[in-house]
């Protein structure tokens, strides 16, 4: 495998986790979270700040410590999902729709700006740098092997994610979020605690965007504000949409789709002189025609949501290209 | 006389409108009670009021003597009180066979944990879910999508998911709304079997024929206050009562 594949490959899995990340705030418990990305930058900068030590002049940041990665990784994590519980706290208890994506915009923004001007906390506008690496030491790994390293570990990392929400989704919380997000009124006359299901809900998310973060930092070695934006989010919603809003597998499907497939086939893009954003622009309206083309055909994405069925096998299944809705409408499961 | 519920005095102000205005009653247990009244005269909102969807602006509420002005509406539908809305509120993405279990008085099942760690299988429930879905002729539709069904069958959901749920008070809103006869029966019948399985029921209707047949005594609202309580025939005859509401209607019942 060529180096470039490796790194194509390594930074869609990591997408990818992503992508399952805001699936769990968006295709489950319906909430169109905009502040996502700010809790994933908020991972890989916690991630570099905890690994590489004491900045030297000019530099400036917080923290400054020499932990061991995964360590720094976990305290990453943790402390992402206690600004999400914050944020969280806030924004669920009585907005929805709208009015909570703005709100979730607003973090997103101040985070952003803070980060870029607030100097002492992740050294600004240039921003953080010396992940070289992550734990190539340790473990005695040559730097030719050590791509294939980190891509098993995004790999084995999106795997296990991807089995854990598997369960989720299919076990009686995830159909509880569905509940919320269909009626949550409703729910909540049978009983169900909607704020704070949404809450749990919305600190897993930010959990998964932390670790996401942190695999991040570990692939670029550096982050600062130009390897983020809060539109970057936006790319992640097409990903997820596209798979199929809901589905796990679906959702991976979507991230690679967008992310691999777009890339590469723009890349055979005529180049035209003095005009470098040429190829970058036309995949950005490529995705926007997929979302559009996807919204009119097909909304459910590719692999639509599973659906809870009875049978011989109880829980949820999925068929790839049929739609499990009008199939067992029909009668077609026993 | 057991008393189940007791409502004292409630209030409840939007803007310069009363919309309830020192509503009390106190409901019977094991009853069927007709809630009528003219539009606005509050039924709806002194629903809202009970199960914790509005706060009062004052008054209290007890269910089984336990207070019910201030809790959320989850914690009043754990002690026992569910309510329906005016449509039915199926969750549309959810499986009919979901749709039930989710309505089942068992929380503990619905953690994160439990979830990842290992299948949770639910098997009572859903032999359970089954036997109610083929009592109210849902058991062919399922694994259908409960937003794939007809009017009728979601207001026949609406009805098996409160039988999931073994409500202690159950308050219908309106539950005879774009029903034909065939199902006004069944939905007839559905009451007299909570009834039998220990609920008390209360409905909002404006159906008096319904009314009538159904219960055992009817509350009659007006202006946001209880005008008059007791047995529909002694109340149909009742001048005020007539005044405030049975007079527009009669001539349809």
């Amino acid at each position: 495998m060529s180096a470039y594949w490796i790194t194509v490959l390594t930074q869609t899995c990591i997408f990818a986790i992503m992508g399952l990340g805001l699936n769990v705030v968006w295709g489950w418990s319906g909430d169109f979270d905009l502040a996502f990305y700010g809790y994933v930058a908020l991972g890989a900068y916690l991630t570099i700040v905890l690994t590489v030590g004491k900045p030297l002049p000019p530099i400036q940041y917080i923290l400054g410590y020499t932990l061991p990665y995964p360590l720094a990784v976990a305290i990453a994590v943790a402390v992402v999902t206690g600004v999400a519980a914050v944020i969280g706290a806030v924004a669920l208890r009585n907005l929805r729709a709208i009015y909570f994506a703005i709100t979730t915009l607003g973090a997103i923004s101040v985070l952003y700006v803070v980060v870029q001007v607030y100097t002492p906390l992740f050294n600004g506008f240039n921003g953080v740098a010396g992940l070289v690496t992550p734990m190539a030491g340790t473990l005695g790994l040559s730097y030719d092997s050590y791509g294939y390293f980190f891509l098993g570990l995004c790999a084995t990392s999106l795997l296990v994610l991807a089995v854990m929400l598997s369960r989720l989704s299919a076990s009686p919380f995830g159909r509880l979020l569905r509940a919320i997000r269909d009626d949550e009124d409703a729910a909540a006359a049978f009983g169900r605690r909607v704020y704070r299901s949404k809450l749990k809900a919305y600190l897993l998310s930010a959990a998964i965007a932390g670790f996401a973060g942190g695999l991040f930092a570990g692939f670029l070695g550096s982050f600062n504000p130009t390897a983020w934006s809060p539109q970057e989010v936006l790319t992640l919603y097409a990903g997820v949409l596209v798979g199929g809003r809901g589905n796990v597998r679906g959702v991976i499907l979507g991230i690679f789709v967008v992310y691999i497939a777009f890339i590469e086939l723009t890349r055979f893009l005529p180049e035209i002189p003095g005009n470098g954003a040429f190829a970058p622009a036309v995949r950005q309206v490529l995705i926007g025609l997929l979302i559009i083309g996807m919204l009119k055909f097909r909304p459910q994405g590719i692999v639509p949501e599973p659906l809870g069925l009875d049978g011989p096998r109880p829980g949820i299944r999925w068929r790839f290209w049929q739609d499990p809705r009008t199939a067992s409408a029909a009668g077609g499961e026993p | 006389m057991t008393v189940i519920l007791r409502a004292e005095a409630l209030n409840k102000s939007f803007g310069g409108v009363r919309a309830v205005n020192g509503c009390s009653f106190t409901l019977r247990e094991g009853s069927v009670t007709g809630l009528i009244g003219p539009n606005g005269a509050g039924k709806s909102t002194a629903i809202d009021l009970l199960s914790g969807f509005q706060r009062p602006d004052s008054g209290s509420a007890f269910l089984d003597g336990v207070p019910l002005i201030g809790k959320a509406p989850h914690d009043i539908s754990r002690l026992g009180l569910i309510r329906t809305f005016q449509s039915p509120r199926e969750w549309a993405s959810l499986s009919v066979l979901d749709n039930l279990l989710l309505a089942m008085r068992e929380y503990g099942r619905e953690s994160i944990w439990r979830g990842v760690l290992r299948p949770v299988r639910e098997a009572p429930q859903r032999v359970r879910a089954r036997e109610i879905l083929d009592r109210f002729g849902l058991g062919s539709l399922i694994n259908a999508p409960a937003g794939t069904l007809s009017g009728g069958q979601k207001r026949l959901l609406e009805f098996a998911r409160i039988a999931a749920a073994g409500p202690r008070l159950l308050i219908l809103d309106e539950p005879m709304g774009g029903v034909n006869p065939v199902l006004g029966e069944r939905i007839h019948q559905a009451i007299g079997d909570f009834v039998a399985h220990g609920s008390t029921v209360v409905v909002v209707e404006h159906n008096l024929r319904f009314i009538e047949e159904t219960c055992d005594e009817v509350i009659v609202m007006s202006l946001g206050a209880v005008i008059a309580q007791g047995p529909y025939a002694a109340l149909r005859n009742d001048p005020q009562v007539v005044d405030a509401y049975l007079g527009e209607v009669q001539d349809h019942v």
